[in-house]
C-alpha cells in the first residue's frame, strides 16, 4: 500500500517541486535586475528566503533555481546575488546544524555550490562545516568539499585534524582527491599539512603524503628523512619511494639502490617500489641494478624491474644482455615490455 | 494403526505450520526492509547524499566465455560505454568451440603479444595472449584451456593489473553508470571484501550506449516470470541480508571482490557449479578465521542487465546447475551452520538457505506426498486445505507484488499500466504454477551422476539488444 501511494504522489511531488523552482526563479530575476540598476536586495526577499530555505525540498528547488539562472546570467550579478544573501546562509548554517544528518549534508553541499567567490565566507559557516567532520559519511565528504572550495588552508587542516580525532572513516581517496580540488593556496596547504604531519594518524598521514606528492616537489629533504627514518610505517616510506620516482633527488639515489638491491622476501615491496622510481634516475649502477632486478625470483621485482628498464630507452643490443640469456623468465618479462613499447609507439603515431 | 497414522499427520501440520510461518515473516520482512531501504537510498540521493563522479578505484573487469560469439562484441561494447574512467577488460576465452575468441580479436583489432601471467590461483594452461590499447581502456583477450567458468575466472584474477576485479557474463551488459555504484561501498566504507550488484532480466529491453531506451516487460510469459523473480531476490532478500552483513551470494553475473582477499582465500573452486556462492561463503571463512575485518556488500543501484532462458528445458537447466551449486556450497562449508564464531551468516543466513532453499523442493514434495496419503486415509479436510492453499498464493502473491512495486524506489525502472497488469495476472500463476515447476527440477538435480560435471551449461543465446 506504501508503495502504491508513493507511486501516486511521486508524480505529484516532482510536479510541486517545479512549481517552486519557478517560482524562486522568478523571484531571483528581479531581485537581480535590482542589482543590474546598482541596488541593495529587499530584505523582503532575504526574509523570504530565510523562511523557506529551512525545508530541505524548498532548499533543493532554490539550488536548481540558482544554477538555471546562472546558466544565461552574467557573473558578476550572481556573485553580487551571492554575496548578499551571504546573511541567509549564517540563519540556515544555524538551522541545518540541528537537523538530521541526511538534511545538514545537503546544506553543505548546496554550500559547496553557491559560495561567493569575491567574499570570504564567514567563519560562522566554515566552523559549521568543520564541525560536520564529525557527522555522517556524507556531511564529511560535503563539508570537505565545501572547505576546500572556500579555499582557507587553515579551515581545511583544523577539519582534517578533527577528523583524525573522531576516528571517522573517510577513504583515503576520498580525501587525497578533496584536497587536490582546494580553491586556495596549494604550497601553503602542503606547508601547514607538513608541519602538523606528525599529530596526525599513520592512516591520515598516508593521504597528506599522497596529496603532496601529487602537488609539489619540495619536500625532497622531508621525504628522504622519512624514508631514511626504519622505525616509520612501511606505507609512509613506500611513498616516499614514489615520491622520490617523480621527482628527481640525487640524494636520494643510494638509498633507492640500496633497496633495489635488497633481495630479503621481507623487503620486497621496498625493491619493487625502488626499482620503478629508479626508472627516472640515468647511471650505469642504475642499469646493472634493474638487469640484476630482472632475474629476480620475485614477479612484481622482474616485472617492474622490465617496466624501469624500457623506461630507460637502451638499445636492442644492451637489452640482448639479458634477453639473449638462460634466464627465460626474464627473457619473457622484457620482450613483453618491448611489445607493448611497439604498442604504445604505435598508440602515439596514430593520435599524433 | 489409525492413530498412529493421526500422530504422524499432526506433527507433519505442526512441522509445516512453522515452516510456512518462518518463510511468510521472511518474505514480509525482506519485501518491507527492501523498500523502505529503497526509499531512504532515493531520498538520499536526492538530498545530494552521494558522492560525486570524480573518485575511481581501479578495477579490472573479468569476462568469462565459452561460445559466446553471439554475445561477446555487444557485451564489449557496452564495458567500453561506461562512465567510468580507471579500469581494464579481460576476456577469458575458456577452450571455446566456436569463434568466440575470433570474433573479439577482429573486432577490436587485437595483437598477439607474449605476456607472462603469475599464477597466483590455480588454473589451466593459457594458450594464447592478445593486447590492444586503441580503446580508451585496455582489453586483454586470453585464450586458454578448458577448465570451465570458476578455472576462466582464476586466469582472469592472474591476469588482472588492479587491487579489485570486477566479474559478470559475457551474454550480460552493464549499465553505464553501474562500475561507479557497485565501486561506491568501498568508498564509503572500510574493509570492504566483496560488493554485489542488481541483476536484471534484459529480454526485450532496449538498450543504448549502456542507458535503457525503452524498459517494459518481456513479451513471452516465462522471462516474465522470471523478472517478479529476481525482483523479490534482488528488490528485497537482498537487500535484508545486506543489512547484518549476511550476504552469502553474489551473482556471478555481477560481483566486485577485492583481488588480494579472495587470492588469500584460494580464488574461485574450480571443482564446483556454483563457484560464484562457494567463493562468498568462502570469504566469509577466510576472513572470520583469520580475524581479518570484513564486510560483503550489496548495491542495490548497480545494474547489470542479463538474458533470462526463453524457453522453459533452458531455465530447468540454468536452475538445476544453480541448485548443484547451492548443495556444493553448503555441504563444503557445513561446519558454518549455527557455528558462533560465524555470527549471523551462520545462524540466519545459512539456516535460510538450507531450509528454504536446498531442502525446500524436497520438503514441498514431501508435504505434497503427505497430502496425497492424508487424502487416501480420508485424513483431509478439503475445504481447509483448498483455503490454507488459497491463503497461501494470495499471500505469496502480494509480497511478489510487493516486491515488484518497490521499482518505484528505483531511479531508472518505470512503471506501466500494462507491466502492472502483467505482473498482477502472472504473479499468482508464478506461485502455484513455475515454483513448483522448478521445485521438482530442482529436487532431481541432486540425483543423477552429472554433479561433478564443471561445464558451462549453456543456454540458447540471443543477440542483445544493444545500439
Amino acid at each position: 500500500m506504501f508503495n502504491i501511494f508513493y507511486s501516486l504522489s511521486l508524480k505529484q511531488s516532482d510536479k510541486r517541486l517545479a512549481q517552486i523552482r519557478g517560482r524562486f526563479r522568478r523571484r531571483i530575476s528581479k531581485e537581480l535586475s535590482v542589482l543590474k540598476q546598482g541596488k541593495e536586495i529587499d530584505p523582503k526577499h532575504l526574509q523570504y528566503l530565510r523562511r523557506r530555505l529551512c525545508h530541505s525540498r524548498y532548499l533543493i528547488a532554490f539550488d536548481q533555481a540558482l544554477k538555471e539562472c546562472t546558466e544565461f546570467e552574467e557573473t558578476f550579478v550572481m556573485e553580487e546575488y551571492s554575496r548578499q544573501i551571504q546573511t541567509v546562509f549564517l540563519h540556515l548554517a544555524i538551522i541545518y546544524a540541528g537537523k538530521e544528518d541526511m538534511e545538514a549534508a545537503y546544506f553543505a553541499y548546496f554550500v559547496s555550490q553557491h559560495k561567493s567567490r569575491r567574499i570570504r565566507p564567514v567563519d560562522v559557516i566554515q566552523n559549521m562545516m568543520v564541525e560536520y567532520m564529525k557527522r555522517n559519511f556524507y556531511c564529511r565528504v560535503n563539508a570537505l568539499q565545501a572547505l576546500c572550495q572556500f579555499g582557507s588552508e587553515e579551515n581545511v587542516v583544523k577539519a582534517i585534524s578533527v577528523l583524525d580525532w573522531e576516528g571517522n572513516f573517510l577513504h583515503e581517496k576520498i580525501l587525497t582527491e578533496g584536497l587536490m580540488s582546494f580553491s586556495g593556496s596549494h604550497a601553503r596547504l602542503t606547508s601547514l599539512l607538513w608541519e602538523k604531519l606528525e599529530s596526525f594518524s599513520q592512516k591520515m598521514q598516508l593521504a597528506i603524503l599522497n596529496y603532496i606528492r601529487f602537488k609539489s616537489g619540495d619536500y625532497c629533504q622531508g621525504m628522504l628523512l622519512i624514508l631514511e627514518n626504519s622505525r616509520k610505517d612501511k606505507e609512509l616510506r613506500l611513498c616516499a619511494i614514489r615520491y622520490f620516482g617523480k621527482y628527481f633527488y640525487e640524494p636520494a639515489r643510494s638509498l633507492l639502490l640500496q633497496f633495489a638491491r635488497n633481495r630479503d622476501p621481507l623487503y620486497w615491496e621496498y625493491a619493487a617500489i625502488s626499482i620503478t622510481s629508479l626508472a627516472s634516475y640515468q647511471g650505469e649502477a642504475v642499469i646493472e641494478v634493474l638487469v640484476d632486478a630482472v632475474h629476480s625470483s620475485n614477479w612484481y621485482v622482474r616485472y617492474n624491474a622490465a617496466v624501469s628498464l624500457k623506461a630507460h630507452q637502451l638499445s636492442y643490443t644492451e637489452l640482448a644482455q639479458v634477453t639473449g640469456g638462460h634466464d627465460r623468465y626474464a627473457r619473457e618479462m622484457l620482450m613483453y615490455q618491448l611489445e607493448r613499447k611497439r604498442m604504445e609507439q604505435k598508440e602515439w603515431g596514430a593520435v599524433s | 494403526m489409525r492413530e498412529a497414522f493421526q500422530t504422524f499427520f499432526n506433527l507433519v501440520g505442526a512441522f509445516f505450520t512453522v515452516y510456512m510461518m518462518g518463510y511468510a515473516s521472511f518474505l514480509f520482512l525482506s519485501v518491507t526492509v527492501g523498500a523502505s531501504c529503497l526509499y531512504a537510498a532515493k531520498r538520499r540521493n536526492a538530498l545530494k547524499n552521494e558522492l560525486p563522479n570524480q573518485y575511481y578505484v581501479p578495477v579490472s573487469i573479468l569476462v568469462p566465455a565459452h561460445n559466446e560469439s553471439v554475445t561477446i562484441e555487444a557485451t564489449l561494447h557496452s564495458l567500453l560505454a561506461l562512465d567510468y574512467k580507471l579500469y581494464e577488460i579481460i576476456v577469458v576465452d575458456d577452450g571455446s568451440t566456436d569463434d568466440t575468441w575470433q570474433v573479439v580479436q577482429k573486432a577490436f583489432h587485437m595483437v598477439h603479444v607474449n605476456r607472462p601471467i603469475q599464477r597466483k590461483v590455480p588454473c589451466q594452461m593459457i594458450e594464447a595472449v592478445f593486447e590492444t590499447r586503441d580503446y580508451k581502456v585496455p582489453i586483454t583477450l586470453i585464450r586458454k584451456k578448458n577448465g570451465g567458468k570458476a578455472d576462466a575466472l582464476n586466469m582472469g584474477i592472474n591476469a588482472a593489473q588492479y587491487p579489485y576485479f570486477l566479474c559478470m557474463d559475457a551474454d550480460s551488459v552493464l549499465q553505464r553508470d553501474s562500475l561507479e555504484k557497485i565501486v561506491r561501498p568501498v568508498l564509503e566504507q572500510d574493509h570492504i571484501v566483496a560488493v554485489g550488484g542488481a541483476v536484471r532480466p534484459c529480454n526485450d529491453v532496449e538498450i543504448e550506449n549502456g542507458q535503457i531506451l525503452r524498459y517494459h516487460m518481456p513479451r513471452k510469459i516465462l522471462p516474465c516470470m522470471q523478472v517478479l523473480e529476481y525482483d523479490r531476490s534482488f528488490l528485497a532478500a537482498r537487500i535484508l541480508f545486506d543489512q547484518f552483513n549476511g550476504s552469502i551470494i553474489i551473482s556471478g553475473a555481477f560481483g566486485l571482490f577485492k583481488k588480494s582477499v579472495v587470492i588469500g582465500a584460494g580464488g574461485y573452486d574450480t571443482t564446483t557449479m556454483g563457484e560464484d556462492m562457494e567463493l562468498v561463503v568462502k570469504l566469509h571463512v577466510f576472513c572470520r578465521e583469520h580475524n581479518i575485518p570484513y564486510s560483503i556488500r550489496y548495491a542495490s543501484d548497480a545494474i547489470c542487465w542479463t538474458q533470462a532462458p526463453e524457453k522453459l528445458s533452458d531455465l530447468c537447466k540454468q536452475r538445476r546447475r544453480w541448485h548443484i551449486g547451492l548443495y556444493q556450497s553448503m555441504t563444503r562449508h557445513r561446519r558454518i551452520l549455527a557455528n558462533p564464531r560465524y555470527g549471523m551468516v551462520g545462524f540466519i543466513s545459512y539456516f535460510y538457505f538450507l531450509i528454504y532453499e536446498l531442502l525446500s523442493p524436497y520438503i514441498e514434495v514431501f508435504g505434497t506426498v503427505t497430502m496425497a496419503l492424508a487424502l487416501w486415509m480420508d485424513f483431509l479436510n478439503i475445504r481447509f486445505m483448498v483455503l490454507y492453499l488459497g491463503i497461501y498464493v494470495l499471500y505469496s502473491s502480494i509480497l511478489s507484488l510487493t516486491a515488484f512495486f518497490t521499482r518505484i524506489h528505483t531511479i531508472d525502472l518505470t512503471l506501466t499500466f500494462r507491466d502492472v497488469l502483467k505482473a498482477i495476472g502472472l504473479c499468482g500463476v508464478e506461485v502455484f504454477g513455475l515454483r513448483f515447476i522448478l521445485a521438482w527440477v530442482r529436487m532431481n538435480a541432486l540425483l543423477g551422476g552429472k554433479k561433478k560435471q564443471r561445464g558451462w551449461g549453456q543456454i540458447e543465446r540471443k543477440r542483445i539488444n544493444f545500439k
